[in-house]
């Protein structure tokens, strides 16, 4: 602590604090452009000079730290002066042309000649101009750098934060422009934050241009309805249609920053394809009908099934309460376990994703998980997943020095700053843990002499499990020693284990034993959808309960009820928000299988292939439509708020849902309208969720103080158990012969599942299918990005482009799993994700 | 008078490593490999050597601040970016003695520990640059440079590199982002180059010039160079010369030779024996001086006294004629173009500064002209990220505080005051 004085007052303040920041804690206003608190301070713009007694020259407050004894003066004459000086200057080239610019009204610059002057201008000589007309970068980025404050926001939060790098500053004094290189089409990452920071008309989005003014839009608080990330967004309309997707300084884990899905994927809400009424099935044909009558059939086709022989899917971007009643609809009423929310995972890998990450130990926030010495990011493919947690990684590690260690079997974006990246065949997560295991608990054998996974990993040996993930033992050393030589170790975990779960008991293992070893381990687990971890804690699960309390019978999952189903033996099936007939691992089966089911319901918010055999369809609404509460991965319940109307005739979710408990728990309640009584009733009976604070829900957090852990759901009692998972990929992949390519999927960087489809902005930016491999796969087959390729397996071959990744393992080939014209699943053994592959120009 | 810096470049093929040594030369990095490397930096500070970049910070202590620890890579730049408009003194000791500044660099980094020199060279000394690399070239021939330079077991590397043609990589800290391949600006300071310079390492960045005082302080003991002008800036001084003068040219003399001295006793006097009106004593930046001023002597604290600077002692001299509006726009328009668009007040308003003198200059001047020109320099001056927004304001008010009747004049006639 040390001692300074600011405007006369004397105060106590950490030492290497910043003058800016401590007069702003102190409530005094100093303007600034160049400074923000994620980037690095590069103090150009001299908005926030300030005075330091005995000092000849103003100070840039945003890159000075307090010394002892320094009395600053954030107001005098002379502070005063420059600020408004220093608007005059930026007022000089600045094109004024604010009645045609669509950032007039929310302007950083307006805001601060408005309260800083001058209200007169005194240039009266012709302006420099950069260009004519305003030019286009990308698909959503149109520039004007006549408005230009050169603040370089823009290039230092492509680069420090997103970590993409493609715009930087061209031309000197007068001619610095910040662009593209040359000023061409931008083959970036599409996040917008560019956008987002630029403080000014100048940076602009190209889907929002002239549609309104700012003040003539409404807005709520909301999150991002696709990853798990659980990013706070901003939405925004006019006259009935959502017309922008933003993020807020200082708000949420996210802060200002969000990645293309939830800056750009807002467009699904105004689709014309939306479903806006009820349809029953009347001769085998699918009809308009009433709510009435929809409810009247679902009465009658409900009743005649027996409780084992009927189902539920619910997508986990369900909200908590849609959720949580909807398992209470089928555990309650119906009598039947068969509930599920993860048609693309088992049961028993969920089971053991939850207990590898400790899940039920309750929420953990990714700042205190980037609070170690090291962080281990494996089994994600963080960067395109995830990618505002590829933010903070890249962020935090550069600030801090944290070491960072990816393991992948693909290249990633963020690999650029790791100090270690392991290469592992695809599907041996388990393998290369496994080896890790051995080598932690090497001087701990004692712990682990009655631990069966133990001692199966231990017969098998180091040097086998190294061999089949294809990483070098040394490498794997090099691994433990980094997390030997850090007392703290985060560890970022991600769907890989729930693609393939014989890497959880590993997971599960390497986590034991650091922690046996004395360490402090943060693990955080990362999933692609923006309600899984919500809709496992509300019980949307075949086995476990709430806030994972055991069953007493064990019912269906998703894969289960298909199997029983095309049986013949499944009368009944509710399915909300999911189009197995899609995305199901095997989706030929599913039709077949549905086709079977006596009677099917189906909710959502579009016309799918699933939708089409029902005998109902009900129009459920989209997030911003409608109230609620998400769980993110860490377990932060946050919520989201209505800002639209439901189209048409369709209801929102929770007053559909409640609506059936209703007519099956026999009571005449009035349907639920509003999502608060179901969440105090979630507090109640879910143990976890008692203490969960939603009042910073919605607020700015004026310190830039992102982690709000009051929304962290407590941990639970119940233990989970590591369920035994035999390799089945391996014998999958055996089983096709080795054909040249290992095929693997993931989420699209600008996708998440097929939802994100509906985004016309989204689909702007990548036209058809894609196949990934290496470079040097790519220079071996002497073919080149861009070329047509056919990818052959036992199953299935399709066309599609090829595009090469820097630095995936060799005969490693990828095929996200977000295209309608080739479903990737059609590779895969029904609930596999792995395949063997041949490709070939074609 | 001995001279230090130019004493080989009239000799004939002085360039090459043979007829250096000849000259005497390569001797004192043979007696510094024989020292403790804070021998030297002691004697370099008991010298008294002042920068010649311009700033003149004492070279010894600049060195001092180099940390110790050996583990640490460390670097020396040789700043030979020569700028400052009216400079040109750095260019003839690489184009003729470059092995001079190669033995300065030599034992520079033997004194700080640095195994890899770099020579930053301005992008248009085409000629130089071929010449230093001509002459590293020999040096590594020699065993003079790579491994275990002159058989001891210090090892160094030199290496040229060119800069693009901008002024503010003259700028020690633009000149370490340029030579990363970064854009040429300025970084923030701190952290200081000594600490954190190029590539994050210890870093000294020293000017062409001071490093050719190095093997001459080396070889005759700090006392002898203290002993050259005034003990507080001692040493000589190139002094280049350029302007209305009889014979412009670079002149090495002993700091604190009055202007004077400088233009009439050995630049020969004004041109056609003109009265002399003003003069500009370390390149633009500096304000300018007139007739009376000129028996101020040319050191670093009498200039400073003056409220001018010594910078790198590039004299310009103007005499009776000279229209004082159109060096204000010429110099003004050339910090405009060099400003390196960072900072605010610099990108905005040299230009705009500019813009109006242009206007003064070209018959368009408005009533209220000098006020405002007056103002902008309060609104720039000491609100720039670096100095040289700074400089632009000096030299604009070293004219305006003269010759304000002749921007008056300009304004109010709309045509120049002097017939030139
Ligand atoms: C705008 C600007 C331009 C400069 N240009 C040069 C230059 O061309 N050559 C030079 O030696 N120093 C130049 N300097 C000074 C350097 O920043 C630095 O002070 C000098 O190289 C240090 O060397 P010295 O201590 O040996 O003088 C410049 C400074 C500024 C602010
Ligand atoms: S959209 Fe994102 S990746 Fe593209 S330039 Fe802007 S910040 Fe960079
Ligand atoms: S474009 Fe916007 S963010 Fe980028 S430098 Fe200009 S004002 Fe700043
Ligand atoms: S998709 Fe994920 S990372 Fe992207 S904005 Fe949405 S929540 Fe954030
Ligand atoms: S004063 Fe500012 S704009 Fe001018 S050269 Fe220095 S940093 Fe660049
Ligand atoms: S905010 Fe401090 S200089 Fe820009």
């Amino acid at each position: 602590m040390v001692n300074i004085k600011i405007n006369g007052k004397e105060l106590k303040v950490e030492a290497g604090k910043l003058i800016l920041d401590a007069a702003r804690d102190e409530g005094h206003d100093i303007p600034t452009f160049c400074y923000q608190a994620d980037l690095m301070g590069i103090g150009s713009c001299r908005m926030c000079l300030i005075e330091i007694e005995g000092q000849k020259k103003l100070q840039p407050s945003c890159i000075t730290p307090v010394m002892d004894g320094m009395s600053i003066l954030t107001d005098s004459p002379t502070v005063v002066s420059a600020r408004s000086s220093m608007l005059e200057f930026l007022l000089t080239d600045h094109a004024l042309d604010c009645p045609v610019c669509d950032k007039g009204g929310e302007c950083e610059l307006q805001d601060m000649v408005y309260k800083h002057g001058p209200h007169t201008g005194r240039h009266a000589e012709p302006k420099h101009r950069h260009h004519g007309k305003d030019y286009v970068l990308s698909p959503v980025i149109i520039k004007n750098s006549n408005r230009c404050v050169q603040c370089t926001k823009c290039v230092r939060v492509c680069s420090e934060i997103v970590g993409v790098g493609v715009l930087g500053s061209i031309g000197r004094g007068i001619h610095q422009e910040e662009t593209s290189f040359f000023k061409t089409y931008l083959d970036c990452d599409h996040c917008g934050n560019c956008i987002e920071v630029c403080p000014v008309g100048c940076f602009m989005r190209l889907p929002y241009r002239y549609t309104s003014r700012s003040w003539d839009l409404k807005s709520a608080d909301s999150i991002c309805t696709y990853c798990a990330t659980g990013c706070r967004v901003v939405i925004e309309e006019r006259d009935g249609l959502l017309v922008r997707s933003r993020a807020q300084l200082g708000v949420g884990l996210n802060s200002e920053t969000l990645c293309a899905r939830g800056r750009f994927g807002y467009d699904i809400v105004n689709s014309d394809d939306r479903l806006t009424t009820p349809m029953v099935k009347k001769y085998g044909k699918l009809e308009p009908a009433t709510w009435e009558e929809a409810f009247g059939a679902i009465r009658k086709g409900f009743r005649s099934s027996s409780p084992a022989r009927t189902g539920g899917l619910i997508s986990p971007r369900m909200t908590n309460e849609e959720i949580y009643l909807f398992s209470k609809l089928f555990k309650g009423p119906l009598q039947s376990n068969n509930v599920d929310s993860s048609m693309r995972w088992s049961p028993e890998a969920v089971e053991g994703f939850a207990a590898a990450t400790s899940m039920t130990a309750g929420g953990v926030s990714i700042f205190d998980c980037m609070d170690s010495q090291s962080v281990f990011v494996v089994g994600t493919q963080l960067s395109d997943e995830n990618p505002v947690v590829d933010y903070i990684v890249r962020r935090i590690s550069n600030a801090n020095g944290v070491q960072v260690a990816i393991a992948s079997s693909r290249g990633m974006k963020l690999d650029s700053c790791a100090s270690q990246t392991l290469r592992h065949a695809p599907a041996t997560e388990g393998d290369l843990l496994g080896a890790a295991a051995l080598l932690l608990a090497d001087k701990d054998a004692v712990r682990f002499a009655g631990n069966a996974d133990f001692n199966s990993i231990k017969a098998t040996g180091i040097d086998t499990l190294a061999a089949r993930s294809g990483v070098s033992r040394s490498e794997i050393e090099a691994l433990v020693s980094s997390f030997g030589s850090s007392e703290t170790v985060g560890i970022i975990a991600g769907t890989e284990f729930l693609r393939f779960p014989e890497g959880s008991a590993s997971l599960a293992l390497v986590v034991e034993a650091l922690r046996g070893a004395g360490k402090k381990v943060t693990v955080i687990p990362v999933l692609d959808r923006c309600n899984q971890r919500g809709a496992w804690e509300m019980g949307a699960h075949p086995g476990l309960g709430t806030a994972y309390s055991r069953e007493g019978v064990k019912g269906l999952g998703f894969a289960g009820m298909m199997n029983t189903a095309s049986e013949g033996k499944l009368d009944s099936i509710y399915i909300v928000g999911e189009n197995p007939v899609v995305e199901y691992g095997d989706g030929n089966f599913a039709r077949d299988a549905i086709g079977k089911v006596g009677f099917v319901v189906v909710q959502d918010t579009f016309m799918t292939e699933t939708a089409a055999l029902a005998d109902v369809i009900l129009p459920g609404v989209t997030f911003a439509e409608k109230d609620g509460t998400y769980t993110n991965q860490e377990g932060r319940v946050q919520s989201i708020n209505r800002l639209l109307p439901p189209p048409g005739d369709a209801k929102r979710d929770l007053e559909i849902i409640s609506t059936i408990y209703n007519i099956f728990s026999g009571t005449d309640d009035v349907p639920v309208k509003k999502s608060a009584g179901i969440f105090a009733e979630i507090r109640e009976k879910v143990s976890t969720y008692a203490k969960v604070d939603l009042s910073f829900n919605n607020e700015k957090n004026t310190f830039n103080d992102l982690d709000n852990k009051e929304s962290l759901v407590g941990g639970s009692s119940a233990s989970l158990s590591m369920p035994q998972v035999t390799g089945s990929a391996a014998s999958s992949l055996a089983s096709d012969g080795h054909a040249g390519f290992t095929l693997v999927t993931g989420n699209h960087l600008y996708h998440s599942g097929r939802l994100s489809l509906r985004s016309e902005i989204l689909g702007g930016f990548i036209k058809g299918a894609i196949v990934e491999i290496s470079e040097e796969d790519a220079d071996r087959l002497g073919i080149t990005s861009g070329e047509k390729v056919t990818v052959a397996g036992s199953r299935y071959k399709a066309e599609l482009v090829l595009k090469t990744r820097k630095g995936s393992a060799s005969g490693v080939a990828f095929i996200a799993e977000n295209y309608n014209d080739v479903p990737v699943h059609k590779f895969f053994r029904r609930g596999e994700s792995v395949a063997s592959v041949k490709i070939a120009r074609s | 008078m001995e001279k230090i810096l130019l004493k080989n470049i009239d000799k004939p093929e002085a360039y090459k490593l043979e007829n250096y040594v000849a000259n005497g030369g390569y001797k004192s990095i043979r007696k510094a490999l024989e020292m403790e490397p804070d021998h030297i930096i002691q004697m370099v500070k008991d010298s008294n050597l002042r920068g010649r970049g311009g700033a003149g910070f004492p070279a010894g202590l600049k060195w001092s601040f180099i940390p110790k620890d050996p583990t640490l890579q460390k670097y020396l730049c040789c700043n030979a970016d020569e700028g400052e408009p009216g400079t040109f003194k750095d260019r003839a000791i690489m184009d003729k003695d470059p092995h001079l500044l190669l033995e300065g660099m030599m034992i520079t980094c033997y004194a700080i520990g640095a195994s890899i020199g770099y020579v930053y060279i301005r992008g248009e000394f085409e000629y130089g640059a071929s010449m230093l690399e001509a002459a590293i070239d020999e040096a590594y021939e020699k065993g003079f440079l790579g491994k275990d330079i002159f058989g001891s077991d210090f090892s160094l590397d030199l290496y040229v590199h060119r800069g693009a043609g901008a002024y503010i990589c003259g700028e020690e800290t633009a000149l370490l982002e340029s030579l990363e391949g970064g854009r040429g600006q300025p970084r923030k300071k701190p952290p200081f180059p000594a600490l954190a310079g190029l590539y994050a390492k210890p870093t000294v960045i020293n000017n062409v010039e001071t490093l050719g005082c190095i093997p001459a302080i080396l070889e005759k003991g700090p006392e002898w160079f203290k002993a050259i002008g005034p003990e507080k800036s001692p040493g000589t001084r190139i002094c280049g010369v350029s302007g209305h003068v009889k014979k412009p040219g670079l002149y090495e003399l002993p700091m604190g030779v009055p202007l004077r001295e400088l233009i009439f006793d050995h630049c020969g006097g004004m041109r056609g024996n003109k009265p002399l009106k003003a003069v500009i004593p370390g390149g633009v930046s500096a304000p300018m001086l007139v007739e009376a001023d000129i028996d101020t002597p040319m050191d670093f604290d009498s200039m400073a006294a003056k409220g001018t600077m010594l910078g790198s002692s590039a004299v310009i001299v103007m005499e009776e004629g000279t229209c004082m509006v159109k060096v204000a726009y010429i110099t003004s328009r050339f910090f405009s173009h060099e400003s390196c668009g960072k900072c605010t007040p610099c990108r905005e308003g040299t230009s705009w500064q500019t813009r109006v003198l242009h206007r003064i200059e070209h018959g368009e001047g408005r009533p209220g002209d000098v006020e405002l020109l007056e103002s902008l320099c309060e609104n720039i001056f000491g609100r720039t990220f670096c100095p040289l927004g700074d400089g632009a304001v000096m030299a604009l008010r070293g004219a305006l505080k003269h010759f304000k009747e002749e921007f008056v004049y300009h304004i109010q006639h709309k045509k120049c005051m002097v017939d030139s």
